[in-house]
């Protein structure tokens, strides 16, 4: 019904013979019939301008060298957030001294509770809920033992760097804590010396 | 004379897309659901089975093993049959002539099951090769291989005694679909077997990531799309009952698609290791597809221009225009994603799953049902069953797709952004990676109601289709053919095709683009000016002789062997263009300055447990040249600790991944710890992996990994290695010299010492094992093997090589000679 309609339309014919005109195609496939209408414009444009695209990026990527590669670029940013987490890291430790972080961070109610929510995200898996270790995943930081220094700045440097590069780690499974500067920023590093030595007060009254 | 079709072979594959079709869906609505609730396989299905089956998580059931099932069912099973059922149905039709051979049209239909009852066999037992659709083990490759020359065979053959003269648009695509698959199927397929179950591929590292994805990307062009345009170009103007809208639309579109098509493989891999030159070209023909894509759409669509009022009362022309919608949709979202910058964010996603789904639940999904919902009262000469329960079929897997996608498009952009915010002082990453998957529970949870919604739609129609069947009886269509003349068809020689200026033009054009890439200094711009030379003679020559350019297309298509050879130099060019050269340029030399360490026998051996578990499913290998990347997984203080080329070079296959559901694992191991190598001290130590694999939950909070309960029970097979390595040596991975007896002891002594480190390991249910006995059960059990290999992960040594000149087939090593060779800041990477 439909299609009669369109052939009395449509000139039937191979191909269009004048500029403009819609010729309904002579061959017909198991009943099947097709139009030949122009190319949409948008639709070319897209096409073209993706292909000169192609051309325009090449030429200045390879040709004329004007971008950097990924790993220039990806190495260049790294640099600058190692020198920005430098320099935050001195500033925070300038601010601080063990007399500080704990009597004074230790003790503020606030920071003790945002240092035991980051504990309770990472840090709890292998020294414990309650910060005994019982899996012995890491060490207890409730014995009174402070293997790699009990000052606090110096458990903040443990924190922010890991275990000693020359350490033989932990018996029998060699576990060594990785460094967490990367992760949690000087601040939060020091929200969790707080939190631990607000866990440990008569260890660290002689501050 | 009268002659009878057999449309018996499409109406059985017809079945068995339907049957398949639920199977394959089912099992993503399960896997789904594990994503929801890694409770789904364990205490679920204690509850459900009243406690019957106890269990923390059976290994045939769980995530890694049931993803390639799901993609593979519905891929290969579902729209496979489909496809089949659409092709035989219409190529004798549109070549007026039978199938060629009922007896092939049988094996092929039986012989397609055959293989996929295999996969449902194989991929629960953790039988695979872990390369995304490419999953099944070799004997299944080579039956899949040898169905398909059946298949071809059959295909030409019928073309070759149509009494039709010329080929429809319908059959060009079946051809670029059957050479293609062909090409694809077998180069990304190529293995050595280690036993009848397991085999390597003999392509390794960044080899073996290019083949896969030019495979993994064209499987998706040349068996998601090819086939289904050519089923919409026969199927949609017979419902519609009006004309195509354009031919020339066709023509152009047709062979646009199947040369771009090829060489958008490496958007897979944008930001990764790749070499940048393949990045670049990914992302580029990736853009120039939008239109040829988009040709497709509009052909269908304007083809029922002025015929909008079936819309409301013909189900098949709804699930029809609904599909190709879809179909446009995820044409114009593909190139989005592989804009490098769009991807940043968008790629290891859940973006990436929902664009997918918009595609095969979309696209595949609804175009097939539209084609059922025709064939049946024509495959049982009577009236479809109910109308309005299509209809409601209709409804429902429309609401399931855009809560799917909108689900899938929330999570993928939330963890998007999420991943990449940093901390206030600039320091440092906001989020953990936990928390982004805390993040996305609710996304989850759409995603899986989605799924069943779309599941439940299907069963609908399998219901419809049932009742439609029984209503009638099976007939088979017949017709009136005049026999064509021989001198009418088939007339041209191949030496035809190039006598033709068209071609002459356009091979002239790609030849110095294709050149371009590739010149060393001076010679680029020589075929830059060539380029721009002939793309303008090629201009001029059509607009003075269109006719005879059309006419000669028209001929063309009265010669079949011609217009597939064509074809397929169109499909070919691309992956030669990237494959080859990358396959020639010197491996050992492309490392970009790190060199992987060779596994030991024991690391291996979990590396292959890794490999057949599916891990690739939710864990990249991957850290990509990104800020976000380098800082969540490189170590601290090493500013290009993004993954080298060099540090995948011997793994067989690649493990870089697709998906993060979990975070990256390139660098979760360490240096080791002992002088005999046998104990190294990665992200984590040795009991937390323990801990982990047993409840993952227990360290890693939130986490909706599944345990591994079995890894604590099943032995290591140490058998196994002697062979195995053997062929990583035949490979090219130099394993150092050792007898099998050596490597077996090996393996053993590096198992025991990790065992020694786990003396308070506790495995419940085994509490009686303690000291030696404990060392002695750990040491064989696959848990150890996989802790050896989770902390050899990313292990390396320095590489310092010092290049003369530049290889010719790397146009990043040209361009780095062209413009950084004397700028020291640079060529240090």
């Amino acid at each position: 019904m439909n299609q009669e309609k369109e052939q009395q339309e449509h000139r039937r014919a191979d191909f269009a013979s004048k500029k403009g005109e819609v010729v309904l195609r002579k061959h017909e496939y198991d009943g099947i019939q097709e139009f030949d209408q122009k190319l949409p414009n948008w639709w070319l444009l897209t096409f073209y301008g993706a292909i000169v695209f192609y051309l325009i990026y090449w030429f200045v990527y390879y040709q004329a060298g004007l971008i950097k590669t990924d790993q220039q670029a990806v190495t260049e940013i790294m640099a600058e957030i190692q020198e920005k987490r430098a320099d935050a890291l001195e500033k925070t430790l300038d601010s601080l001294s063990d007399k500080i972080l704990v009597h004074e961070w230790a003790t503020d109610a606030s920071i003790v509770a945002e240092g035991e929510a980051l504990y309770m995200k990472q840090c709890f898996a292998c020294h414990g809920p309650n910060l005994d270790a019982p899996n012995k995943l890491g060490l207890s930081l409730v014995d009174g033992e402070w293997k790699y220094g009990d000052k606090p700045k110096e458990i903040f440097k443990l924190i922010n760097e890991g275990s000693p590069a020359d350490s033989k780690g932990m018996a029998p499974t060699g576990a060594k804590m990785v460094p967490w500067g990367g992760t949690y920023s000087p601040k939060q590093i020091a929200q969790l010396v707080a939190f631990i030595i607000s866990k440990n007060p008569k260890d660290f009254a002689k501050f | 004379m009268t002659i009878t079709y057999d449309d018996k072979t499409p109406r059985q594959f017809m079945i068995a897309s339907i049957v398949w079709g639920l199977v394959g869906m089912l099992v993503g609505v399960i896997a789904a659901s594990q994503l929801s609730w890694w409770q789904a396989n364990g205490q679920f299905i204690e509850t459900i089975t009243f406690g019957a089956i106890k269990t923390e998580g059976l290994s045939w059931l769980t995530y890694g093993r049931l993803r390639p099932l799901h993609t593979n069912a519905v891929i290969f099973a579902f729209v496979g049959n489909m496809a089949f059922s659409g092709i035989y149905y219409s190529t004798q039709r549109l070549c007026k002539c039978r199938t060629a051979s009922d007896r092939l049209s049988k094996i092929h239909f039986w012989g397609w099951q055959a293989i996929i009852v295999g996969a449902v066999v194989t991929f629960p037992l953790g039988l695979t090769q872990s390369k995304e659709y490419a999953e099944l083990i070799w004997p299944l490759d080579i039956a899949v291989a040898l169905i398909w020359v059946i298949f071809a065979i059959n295909f030409f053959w019928t073309l070759a005694k149509r009494n039709e003269p010329s080929l429809y648009v319908a059959l060009w695509f079946y051809i670029a679909t059957i050479i293609t698959v062909a090409m694809l199927y077998i180069v990304n397929n190529l293995q050595i077997p280690t036993s009848l179950t397991h085999s390597y591929p003999i392509f390794g590292g960044l080899q073996d990531a290019l083949v896969q994805w030019w495979y993994g990307h064209n499987a998706v062009a040349f068996f998601l799309t090819t086939p289904i345009l050519g089923i919409m170009y026969y199927f949609l103007p017979k419902a519609a009952n009006r004309p195509v809208y354009s031919y020339r639309l066709s023509i152009i579109h047709f062979w646009a698609l199947v040369f771009i098509y090829i060489w958008a493989g490496p958007h897979h891999l944008l930001n990764t290791a790749l070499p940048q030159w393949l990045q670049t070209l990914g992302m580029l023909f990736s853009l120039m597809l939008w239109a040829p894509s988009w040709g497709g759409m509009l052909n269908g669509l304007l083809t029922l221009r002025g015929g909008w009022s079936q819309l409301r009362t013909d189900p098949v022309i709804k699930f029809f225009a609904a599909g190709i919608t879809f179909y446009g949709m995820a044409t114009f979202e593909g190139p989005l994603l592989a804009i490098r910058a769009v991807n940043e964010l968008s790629h290891y996603t859940d973006w990436g799953i929902g664009h997918v789904h918009s595609g095969a639940l979309g696209w595949n999904g609804l175009m097939a049902a539209g084609m059922f919902y025709w064939l049946a009262p024509r495959f049982w000469k009577t009236e479809l069953w109910s109308k309005s329960l299509a209809n409601l079929h209709f409804w429902i897997a429309l609401v399931g797709i855009l809560l799917y996608v909108a689900a899938m498009w929330t999570a993928g952009i939330t963890q998007g952004l999420m991943l990449s915010q940093m901390n206030e002082q600039g320091t440092g990453l906001k989020y953990e990676f936990i928390d982004t998957l805390l993040a996305i529970r609710w996304p989850y949870y759409f995603r899986t109601f989605g799924g069943s919604l779309y599941l439940i739609g299907f069963a609908l129609c399998a219901f419809n289709i049932w009742k439609t069947a029984k209503s009638g009886s099976p007939v088979n269509g017949t017709a009136e053919v005049t026999p064509l003349e021989r001198e009418k068809k088939d007339f041209l020689g191949l030496k035809a095709i190039f006598a033709h200026k068209s071609v002459q033009h356009i091979f002239c054009v790609i030849f110095f683009t294709i050149l371009w890439i590739f010149a060393p200094r001076g010679g680029d711009y020589a075929a830059l000016a060539l380029v721009i030379v002939f793309s303008v003679l090629a201009v001029r020559a059509f607009r003075r002789d269109v006719q005879s350019w059309a006419d000669f297309h028209d001929r063309l298509l009265e010669n079949y062997i011609p217009l597939t050879v064509l074809a397929f130099i169109a499909v070919a060019i691309g992956g030669a263009v990237q494959i080859i050269p990358t396959l020639i340029v010197d491996r050992a030399k492309n490392i970009e300055g790190r060199l992987q360490e060779i596994y030991t026998p024991l690391e291996l051996a979990g590396r292959d447990i890794y490999v057949a578990e599916g891990c690739y499913g939710c864990h990249s290998q991957m850290i990509r040249t990104l800020k976000p990347d380098v800082m969540r997984y490189g170590r601290i203080g090493v500013n290009d600790d993004y993954s080298h080329l060099g540090e995948s070079i011997y793994d067989f296959p690649h493990q870089w991944g697709s998906k993060r559901t979990g975070p990256d694992l390139a660098r979760e191991g360490g240096p080791a710890t002992d002088d005999a190598m046998l104990l190294r001290s990665g992200k984590r130590d040795n009991l937390w992996h323990f801990n982990h694999f047993l409840n993952p939950r227990q360290l890693s909070p939130g986490s909706n990994m599944p345990p591994y309960p079995w890894f604590f029970e099943d032995k290591t097979d140490f058998k196994s290695l002697p062979g195995r390595i053997a062929v990583q040596r035949r490979l090219g991975v130099p394993f150092p010299a050792m007898t099998k007896d050596e490597i077996e002891q090996n393996a053993r002594e590096q198992a025991l010492a990790i065992a020694a480190t786990l003396p308070d390991a506790y495995i419940p249910g085994k509490e009686d094992l303690t000291g030696d006995k404990l060392r002695n059960y750990l040491a064989e059990r696959k848990i150890i093997a996989m802790i050896a290999y989770m902390q050899k992960l990313g292990a390396y040594t320095k590489q310092e090589l010092g290049k003369e000149k530049p290889d010719t087939f790397d146009p990043d090593q040209q361009r780095h000679f062209r413009h950084e060779k004397n700028d020291p800041k640079t060529t240090g990477q």
